[in-house]
């Protein structure tokens, strides 16, 4: 065995990463060494350097365009509806390319960002179309996170087909989990009629991180506090990473965005 | 324009909020230097190397709360980094040459030959000849200072199986490339 500590195990002592008692080992070894205490050095030198050359705000400015890239561009990674995906595959491409059609008033050519949306079960599906910007509204992808801008606020549309309930609710990146709609007691009873209905307000995210929001169909109702453990319970799951959640385990159909709060 | 008609506004408010901006000012008094070396290491291009080091701690920002639970966020950074680098590299197939090649042509116009080259630099000269797994164990291994062990956990795989791809490996570049 080498009488150097490894350099990662000196790099990781620089990061401040290894646990006391073995910091403090390294930390006197590397003082009476001179190789180790000399490779300790330059990577505080290789900071203070990487620290002059690329000030804070630039940093910051470069990761927060590198993020908004990669949310523009993330692949589908993630299942939304539980429910038997038979009919999915025709009723999205009738969504996808009626769409812009409704929205560019008979233009042909696409609108930005790509308009997704669910259908099952003969017609069921959901909306969460994103507005109140400066930006036209939009539809939120379920392909890939959605990257909100300041001031943005969204509004969730079902179409409920044979489903008789509604909820939705929303989970941040700590795991904390907000009831949206009701925001307590059980679900709601969906608006009769067919078609698409939109719940009541415009919902506004405020901090900053990944929100997912969940909005669920069911035949009957089901309680918030039950939707929200469900939600706490995939949230763990998931090694308590809010964009790598699976769907909640209740009865019902599902549809899942990850909105990126500015 | 289709779409909902303005009602009164609903407002999660902030819930334990996090500040992505001490956040990422945490990453980058700790870990910023080592990102970037990684980064310019492999790209040898100071341009690109920033852009993709941005890239790195963009997915450690979006990540968020599983990153900050890792038990080494530097493992999780400089993994994400290499592999993140190399395959920009390998995407870009004919540069991938180029970049092969330029590295030979800065050895030849060296003073010392193979002998005189550091490890890392013959490291990353061999790179070019293995393939994608074998590239991040050996740079985890002789340019990182990683135990087999810690280069086993990061890539997944067992201990006997990354020291027989190091020992592949060494056979490229001799005895400075032997696994201990």
């Amino acid at each position: 065995m080498s009488a150097h500590e490894s350099s990662w195990t000196l790099r990781r002592l620089h990061a401040g990463e290894l646990p006391p008692p073995e910091a403090n080992r390294v930390r006197e070894h590397a003082e009476t060494c001179e190789a180790c205490g000399a490779a300790l050095r330059s990577f505080a030198d290789a900071q203070a350097t990487f620290e002059a050359e690329v000030p804070f705000e630039g940093f910051e400015a470069g990761v927060e365009r590198a993020r908004a890239r990669q949310a523009s561009r993330a692949p589908a990674t993630r299942a939304q509806w539980v429910r038997p995906l038979m009919a999915v595959a025709a009723s999205v491409l009738v969504l996808v390319l009626a769409r812009p059609l409704l929205e560019t008033g008979g233009r042909t050519e696409p609108v930005p960002p790509p308009v997704a949306g669910n259908r099952i079960k003969g017609g069921a599906g959901a909306e969460l179309r994103i507005g109140g910007g400066v930006e036209p509204q939009r539809v939120a992808s379920t392909e890939s996170p959605e990257a909100l801008r300041p001031g943005e606020r969204v509004r969730l549309g079902y179409t409920a087909d044979a489903y008789r309930y509604v909820a939705a609710l929303s989970v941040d990146a700590r795991g904390e989990v907000t009831p949206l709609y009701p925001e307590s007691g059980d679900s709601l009873a969906v608006e009769p009629g067919a078609g698409q209905h939109w719940l009541p307000e415009s919902v506004e995210f405020t901090g900053a991180g990944a929100e997912r929001v969940v909005l669920v169909l069911t035949d009957a109702p089901l309680s918030m506090e039950a939707l929200s453990d469900a939600a706490r319970k995939a949230f763990d799951a998931a090694g308590r990473d809010v964009t790598r959640m699976a769907p909640l385990d209740v009865a019902g159909a599902q549809t899942q965005w990850i909105l990126l709060k500015p | 324009m289709t779409g909902p008609t303005p009602l009164a506004l609903k407002v999660v408010p902030p819930r334990p909020t996090e500040d992505r901006r001490a956040v990422l000012r945490e990453l980058y008094v700790k870990y910023g230097g080592s990102v970037r070396e990684r980064c310019r290491y492999l790209l040898k291009d100071a341009s690109r190397a920033e852009d993709a080091m941005h890239d790195v701690f963009a997915r450690a920002l979006v990540h968020g709360e599983s990153f900050r639970a890792e038990a080494s966020p530097l493992t999780w950074l400089m993994k994400i980094a290499t592999h993140h680098c190399l395959n920009q590299l390998r995407a870009e197939g004919a540069a991938w040459r180029r970049w092969f090649a330029r590295d030979e042509a800065a050895r030849s116009e060296g003073h010392g030959g193979s002998e005189a080259m550091e490890t890392r630099d013959l490291v990353r000269k061999l790179l070019a000849r293995v393939d994608a797994e074998t590239q991040a164990a050996a740079i985890h291994y002789h340019v990182d200072g990683m135990t087999l062990e810690e280069v086993a956990a990061v890539l997944g795989r067992s201990v006997p199986t990354v020291r027989k791809r190091l020992e592949q490996f060494a056979k490229l570049g001799g005895e400075e490339l032997s696994v201990r």
